[in-house]
This record gives structure tokens, sequence and C-alpha cells, in this order.
């Protein structure tokens, strides 16, 4: 009875102590695989937003381009009208004319003006790529937190020692500068000035 | 004010010892009822034969649920996949969650309802499905959503799905057994070896189970599934650490009153919160009517949100 009673304790406990070996193992290939997704996440940004950026701009660049021909005819127009002068009222016809295909153009390809929609669409992509690589850091952290709380706390410290599973540094931070320190300037409130 | 690490592990606790409980009872109640019927129809192996259908029947049923739930669920709720261009926040905000949380990226729907709700499902991470209906994803913004979407994933991470299947498995089984057990009794009454004191003294406890543990075991079921909602909840911080975004969505989300057509009785536990709110939730809920409830009070789960930073 006793026998089987130590048996059964030696089974449990090589059980236990093969699963938290192998969770200091898979945590440490996990960590690596999350700091590999950062960079995974880093390349897409890299790619992603020069190409939206100059998309946005081709479309902000037409579209400024009408706004400033239209201002620029209605300008003429209204200097012309002060003039009194005909000719200069009919020159300044001409180049409203002139401007009116090119808004035809842009109304009918896009129904309502597309800047403010391509910069908003620009501003999300922005916030979701930020967003993307605040969660990969987010996972190094919580693996790693997990991995060295397991490595210190007892009884897995235990694994921890016997197979020298050394600490996981994570998401590397100076110990020491302005991100931990509040300095006078910082107590103040902003204020925001637009 | 309480550290997320602690406030997780605390939840985890918490969690844990109903969870344990809920299975102590189980087991007694089983076994109660078990030597009841043995009492009453005598060692043969009929009365054994007659349980085992009863569980294995309870069992398969609840199993295909339960192995399907990701399909069934959805066919019920009537849902959509999402995609990136059409729903781009609903999508890009689990997909960076799922992310940040180290799950798989699970399929993501949405129910084409006004009604601000939404649902985690699925056996395990890797047959995991998010889904939101249309009004939430329109009414909340992007923190906001964030919060309800990583309160979901805490549930995947948290294998709460086949932790309520099993409990409604095991609730299944108590019940099904008491229905055989006192039909048995009615039927077939005097034909066992029921005689003698100790027959006698577990027919009545076996008796007084079977009346009593189908009610109790669902109120366990109850409260396990309002303790797995503070625990998703407390999850939900530890992914987004923005406590109030999910307390902004929670607060939008009572305010509005419109039911979910899609959600029923059976899917009612899995939702973010309570689809039945504008049936039954008007008036106060006392202390009593809580206990008959699949989420803690709204109230009680912003406070609890609000004590962690």
């Amino acid at each position: 009875m006793i026998t089987l009673i130590i048996v059964g304790a030696l089974v449990v406990l090589v059980i236990w102590a093969i699963s938290s070996y192998n969770f200091f193992v898979s945590s440490k290939a996990r960590i690596k695989a999350a700091v590999q997704e950062i960079g995974n996440q880093l390349k897409r940004q890299a790619d992603l937003i020069p190409n939206l950026e100059s998309s946005a701009k081709g479309f902000l660049k037409h579209e400024k381009k009408i706004f400033k021909d239209l201002t620029d005819a209605r300008k003429s127009i209204n200097s012309a009208i002060e003039s009194g002068d005909v000719q200069k009222m009919s020159d300044a016809g001409s180049q409203l004319a002139q401007v009116l295909p090119n808004i035809q153009v842009v109304v009918e390809s896009n129904p309502e003006i597309k800047g403010s929609g391509v910069v908003t669409k620009l501003m999300d992509e922005l916030r979701d790529t930020a967003d993307k690589i605040m969660y990969a850091r987010r996972l190094v952290i919580d693996l790693t937190a997990d991995y060295n709380v397991k490595r210190v706390t007892v009884p897995t410290s235990v694994i921890a020692s016997i197979f020298k599973f050394e600490e996981q540094k994570g998401l590397i931070t100076p110990d020491s500068g302005e991100h931990i320190e509040v300095s006078a300037k910082d107590t103040k409130t902003p204020k925001v000035k637009l | 004010m309480q550290n997320i690490y602690e406030a997780k592990s605390a939840n985890k606790r918490k969690s844990t010892i109903i969870v344990v409980l809920f299975f102590v009872f189980v087991g007694i109640s089983f076994y109660f009822i078990f030597q009841a019927f043995n009492y009453y129809l005598g060692y043969g192996p009929g009365g054994l034969g007659l349980m085992g259908v009863a569980l294995i029947f309870s069992g398969l049923l609840s199993f295909t649920s339960y192995y399907f739930s990701d399909r069934i669920v959805l066919g019920i709720s009537k849902a959509r996949e999402a995609d990136r261009k059409r729903d781009f926040e609903l999508y890009t905000v689990t997909e960076n969650l799922a992310l940040g949380a180290g799950l798989p990226k699970p399929k993501i729907f949405i129910i084409e309802d006004s009604a601000t709700n939404a649902f985690a499902t699925g056996r395990d991470p890797e047959h995991a499905v998010v889904c939101a209906t249309r009004g939430l994803v329109d009414k909340l913004s992007r923190t906001e959503l964030e919060g309800v979407i990583a309160h979901e994933l805490s549930h995947i991470k948290n294998y709460d799905i086949r932790l309520m299947s099993v409990v409604a498995v095991l609730v299944g089984s108590i019940a099904l057994l008491g229905d055989l057990f006192l039909r048995a009794r009615f039927v077939g009454g005097g034909r066992g070896k029921s005689e003698g004191k100790a027959g006698a003294i577990f027919m009545l406890i076996g008796l007084v189970f079977v009346i009593l543990s189908p009610v109790v075991a669902n109120l366990i079921k109850l409260a396990i599934s309002r303790r797995r909602e503070f625990l998703a909840d407390t999850g939900s911080v530890a992914i987004t650490r923005q406590p109030q975004g999910l307390i902004d969505a929670l607060k939008k989300i009572t305010h509005d009153q419109e039911p979910l057509e899609a959600a029923n009785k059976a899917t009612a536990h899995l939702y973010i919160t309570n689809p039945f709110k504008g049936k039954k939730d008007k008036r106060a809920v006392s202390k009593m009517a809580s206990l008959f409830n699949t989420h803690p009070p709204i109230k009680d789960r912003i406070k609890a949100l609000e004590n962690m930073r």
C-alpha cells in the first residue's frame, strides 16, 4: 500500500516536472515568435504607409488643383466685374469654362469629394498599424512576464534552476531615464491649442 | 485600486473555487441519486443501464452542440462573415487584439441588427468565432469596441465555451436523472428491494437530491457564468490596458434598451451583456432575481473595472 502511494506520488511529481519544463521551453519559443511578429508588423507598416501616403497625396493634389482653379476663376470674375471691363469679363468667363469640365470629371467619378475620405482612410490605417505594433509588443511583454514569474516562484523555480532557464528580457526598456521620471513641467496639465 | 495582474489572478482563483464547488456538488448529487436508484431497483443491471443511457444521451446531445457550437450558433443568429473593407473597424480591432492576446485570428461575423451586443463561440481558439451586431460597431468608438472584443477574446482564451458546455451537460444529466427517478418511482412503485432502514434513508436522501439538485446545480451554473464574465472583463483590460473603453462601452450598451432578436436562451451566456434586457431587466433587479442571471449587474462590473489600473 505504502509503496503504491510512493509510486503514485512519484508519477505525479514526474508529470508535474515534465509539464513545468515544457512550460519554460515552449514559453521561450513563443516569446521568440512574438518578437518576430513585431518585426513582421514593422515590415507591414514600412510597406503600407508610403503607398497610402502617395495615393492620398495624389488625390489631394488633384482636388487642390481644382479648388485652386475654381478660386482663381471666381477671383478674376469678381475683379473683372469690379473693373467693369467687358474684355476682362469675357476672359474670366472662359477661364471658368475651362475649369468646369475638370470639376465635372471629378464629381462624376466620385459623387462626393473624396479628399476627406482619403485622409480619414489614411488616419484609420495609421492608427491600425500603430495598434498592431503595440499589440505585438504587448504579447512579448505578457509572455515574458508569465515566464519570468514562473521562473522565480516556488515550486516552478526548482525546475527553472535545475535546467538553468535564464531570465527573458522581453521588451528592452532602459531602467532609467525620462520615461520613469516626472519633471516639474510634466505635472502641469497640458493645454491644447488649435 | 488593484493592479491588473493581481486582479487577474484573484478572478482566476474565485472562478476556480466556484467551478470546483460545482463539480463536487454534482459528484455528491450523482452519488446519492445513484444510491437511491440502486436501493429502489435493487442492484440489478437494469438500473445502471437506464442511468447509463440517460448519461450517454445527454452527453451526446451536448457534445454535438459543443463540437459544432461555432456553426450552430451562427446559424441561429443569422450572421454573415465580416470583411476588412466593409467592416474595417470590427475586422482590424479583432485582428489586433487577437495578436495582442496571442490567439490565432478568430472568424469574425456580423449580425445586421441595430441592437448592441457581441458574443464569442467555438470549441477552442482554433475554431473560435467572434460576432458583433451592426448596432455595436456603429455606436461604439474604436477604443470602446476594443474593450468589448477583448472581453470576447478573453472568453475564448479562458475556454469558457468549453467550460459552460461541460457544466450544461452535467446540469442536464442531473435533471434527466431526477426525471427518470421520479417516473420510475411512480410507474413501477414497490417493485424494488427498498425495504429495510438503510434503504429507506437512502431513498429519502435520494429524493431530496432529485428534487433539489437540478435547481441548485442551475444556480451554481449561473454563478459560474457570472464569475466568468468578471474574469473576461479583467482579461479584456489585461489586453487593452484601457478599462475606460470597456466601461464606456458597457454604459452605452445598457442605455440602449433594444433587445437582440436573434438571441435565445441557449446562447444568452455567450453575449457581452444579457441580450434580453429590454424584456425583463427594466425593473430594478433584486438580490434574489439576480441569482438567476447569466450576467452580473452592469453596475457591479463597472465598479470592478474602475478598481483596476
